[in-house]
């Protein structure tokens, strides 16, 4: 339960960041930062979708975590990693080709890795892991 | 590996979630298990073959003994 509660109050402060953030007025027709704060807003509905399905498990007398969730957490992650192994390749490839800068690039591979991640878990939710 | 938790779980009138919360899982683990798309731990396999009085290999059969492995309740 507490972990849900860390989950829930780490994203109301990466929302509350990212409204002051857009409040400076960073999101003023800048292509890249709108997709950008997209991105933020990804992994947040992720991580608040993660942490209600945990709070209706706990509901319903199950528990917040189990072997399956567990399991697809770690085979996610790996998935993930190995992924973005070529992220940073290309992102490597790229870097010598455009104008963007340095911290640009890094954060593009950051929120990368971020995307990735997400769809390497709906990946393994939607097909299963028959011979893990 | 096939499994026979659905027919069992039928023949007890259970639903997922009774089953899922008398063997201590999520409801979503017994859906993803009816649904062949995963294998149990041991451990996992352990209980709920304990909880329907059956040995381990009469609920969950390898590909090759699906069709031939007999329902035997544990001794």
């Amino acid at each position: 339960m507490k972990r849900t509660v860390l989950m829930f109050v780490i994203s109301a402060l990466v929302l509350a960041t990212l409204g002051l953030w857009a409040l400076k007025g960073h999101l003023a027709g800048n292509i890249l930062e709108i997709v950008q704060a997209g991105i933020v807003l990804l992994v947040v509905g992720f991580a608040v979708f993660l942490g209600l399905s945990r709070l209706r498990s706990h509901r319903l007398g199950e528990p917040g975590e189990d072997e399956l969730s567990k399991t697809v957490m770690t085979k996610a992650s790996s998935l993930a990693y190995y992924v973005s192994i070529y992220l940073w390749l290309f992102v490597m490839y790229i870097s010598d080709k455009t104008t963007l800068e340095a911290h640009t690039l890094v954060g593009a591979g950051i929120a990368g890795m971020a995307v990735v991640f997400v769809l390497c878990w709906l990946g393994v939710k939607l097909f299963g892991m028959k011979n893990a | 590996m096939h499994n026979r938790i659905k027919e069992l779980r039928a023949g007890r009138d259970l639903s997922q979630l009774e089953l899922a919360q008398k063997v201590g899982v999520r409801r979503e683990t017994i859906v993803f298990l009816e649904k062949g798309k995963y294998n149990p731990s041991l451990r996992l396999a352990h209980v709920i073959a304990k909880y329907f009085g059956l040995a381990i290999e009469s609920v969950f059969l390898f590909a090759d003994e699906a069709d031939t492995a007999p329902a035997e309740p544990a001794a």
